[in-house]
């Protein structure tokens, strides 16, 4: 039996359901970028940890559009990050399995540490090519 | 067996980025700095399998029942099996003799060592007749164990603080693994059952920095049970609104309104249920429509009836920052008037809901 079976329909809070946290999450945004610019330390805020709706998030989202990278990550269920209008900043979103979810981030970075691969399996992927190379 | 975590992961066709992925979403539970991640699975993967050795007490093994529902196939699973689980009786396959030698021998091997689980109360009445395992009470045992662990986590309610054993008229002498072990650190995961990840994620911050994590006044990991649930509520607008369910079937319950006045208690409840949720983070009680019955708080059960709201509203804060607005003489005269108020309906055992204190 599927969820909408139940003749329950919650209404997200309000109409149009905008609690106003959303906001100074640009303001925040923006001292992040700076400190990338200035120091190339890159941070994240973390969307699961604020009581944001489902509305704030779409405006959130809105406001800052979409940009030109979207990368796709199978790993356990898919992962999306997306760089969005403003170059530097990166909408992470991860699923698991089964298509919900499991936690959402804004990543200000030049590349997030996600995408870029690890020294150690650099190594791994350099001895599966020497074994190439010689099999030729 | 015992090699770094990363290598047991890949050996089982688990990638980096699916661990780094994982650590991400698990720093994010554990209210950890989104950076916070990356450390972990650094970390983790380096990290090697600690004995665990599990003991049920006074309990109904719904606590064992939600941990191994940690949800889908995943990782929680595996870190599972990357502690060395020595003793589950439930999850074991051995029995009788030969899992009492397998407690014994995990015991010596590892003494001062092992991470001890206990889930279930601990009854002292009749010499501690009214529950043992193997003819040993189990405070006998709990003695025993805790004497060589590193550390004892107590897995649920009735661990933690006694939970409904310990309800009145608490007819075997029930309490908390606390009230019988003074020289280990503690770590209570209360809740009736326990979210599975608070569990797992307990054990992922022991094997991340070697410690435990950082524990509130209760014994309780803060970065799980720092919040209340009415904090982290998705209803929480409704109520600063002031727009309350009056029955579970009227128009406010429809319109997903606040639970308050049907006798939530997430205004007095520490627990993860508002942002991890239930059964791989499909729903939790609030969100289908029934209040918090404050499962993760001490005496729970005896708290009066689930359905009652709290006799105060939860934010005084609130209240005093309204006062100072106002002005104030107009926020003395309001808060010698709520005060007025709560002493009588106090006096006649009336329910004093947040609509009586804002007329």
């Amino acid at each position: 039996m599927s969820l909408d079976a139940i003749p329950i329909h919650v209404v997200p809070p309000g109409e149009p359901g905008l609690t106003g946290n959303a906001p100074p999450l640009l303001r925040e945004l923006l001292e992040m970028v700076r400190r990338l610019l200035a120091t190339g330390e890159a941070s994240a805020i973390d969307l699961s940890a604020l009581p944001l709706t489902p509305a704030d998030l779409d405006w959130l989202r809105d406001k800052l559009g979409a940009g030109e990278i979207s990368v796709t990550l199978q790993a356990n269920g898919e992962s999306t990050l997306n760089e969005t209008a403003c170059p530097g900043v990166w909408w992470v979103m991860h699923h698991n399995e089964q298509g919900a979810v499991t936690s959402q981030f804004i990543e200000v970075a030049f590349v997030p540490d996600l995408v870029k691969a690890h020294p150690q399996d650099v190594e791994i992927g350099s001895g599966y090519l020497e074994l190439l190379v010689s099999d030729l | 067996m015992q090699g770094p975590l990363i290598d047991t992961l890949a050996r089982r066709g688990v990638t980096r980025r699916t661990f780094l992925k994982y650590c991400a979403t698990l720093a994010s539970m554990m209210a950890l700095p989104p950076t916070a991640g990356r450390a972990m699975a650094e970390a983790m993967s380096a990290a090697r399998r600690p004995s665990v050795i599990w003991l049920p007490f006074q309990e109904c093994t719904g606590c064992t029942e939600s941990i191994t529902r940690s949800h889908s196939p995943t990782i929680e699973g595996m870190i599972f099996d990357m502690i060395s689980l020595d003793y589950q009786e439930t999850l074991m396959a051995a029995a009788g003799h030969q899992a009492e030698e397998a407690l014994h021998t995990a015991m010596k091997d590892n003494a001062g060592k092992y991470l001890l689980i206990v889930d279930g109360s601990i009854p002292l009445g009749q010499d501690g007749a009214y529950s043992c395992i193997g003819g040993r009470s189990n405070v006998d045992i709990l003695k025993e164990a805790a004497q060589g662990a590193a550390a004892v986590i107590a897995v649920g309610s009735c661990a933690s603080f006694g939970g409904i054993p310990k309800a009145n008229p608490n007819p075997t002498g029930a309490v908390s693994v606390s009230d019988l072990v003074k020289d280990k650190p503690i770590v209570n995961i209360p809740g009736c059952p326990p979210i599975p990840v608070v569990m797992t994620g307990v054990l992922a911050h022991y094997l991340t920095f070697g410690s435990l994590p950082e524990l509130d006044d209760k014994g309780r990991p803060k970065s799980f049970y720092g919040d209340t649930i009415h904090d982290r509520c998705y209803r929480r607008p409704f109520y600063d609104q002031g727009k309350f369910a009056k029955t579970f079937d009227d128009e406010g319950a429809r319109q997903g309104w606040c639970l308050f006045e049907l006798g939530c208690k997430g205004p007095v409840t520490h627990n993860a249920c508002a942002t991890v949720k239930w059964n791989g983070g499909t729903s939790w009680p609030v969100e289908s429509g029934h209040g918090c019955l404050g499962c993760s708080e001490p005496d729970f059960w005896d708290g009066g009836s689930f359905y009652k709201a709290l006799s105060a509203p939860a934010d005084p804060l609130k209240f005093a920052a309204v006062a100072a607005v106002v002005g104030a003489g107009a926020g003395v005269a309001v808060s010698v008037a709520n005060r007025v108020k709560k002493s009588a309906a106090k006096a006649t055992h009336e329910t004093t809901t947040l609509a009586d204190l804002e007329k």
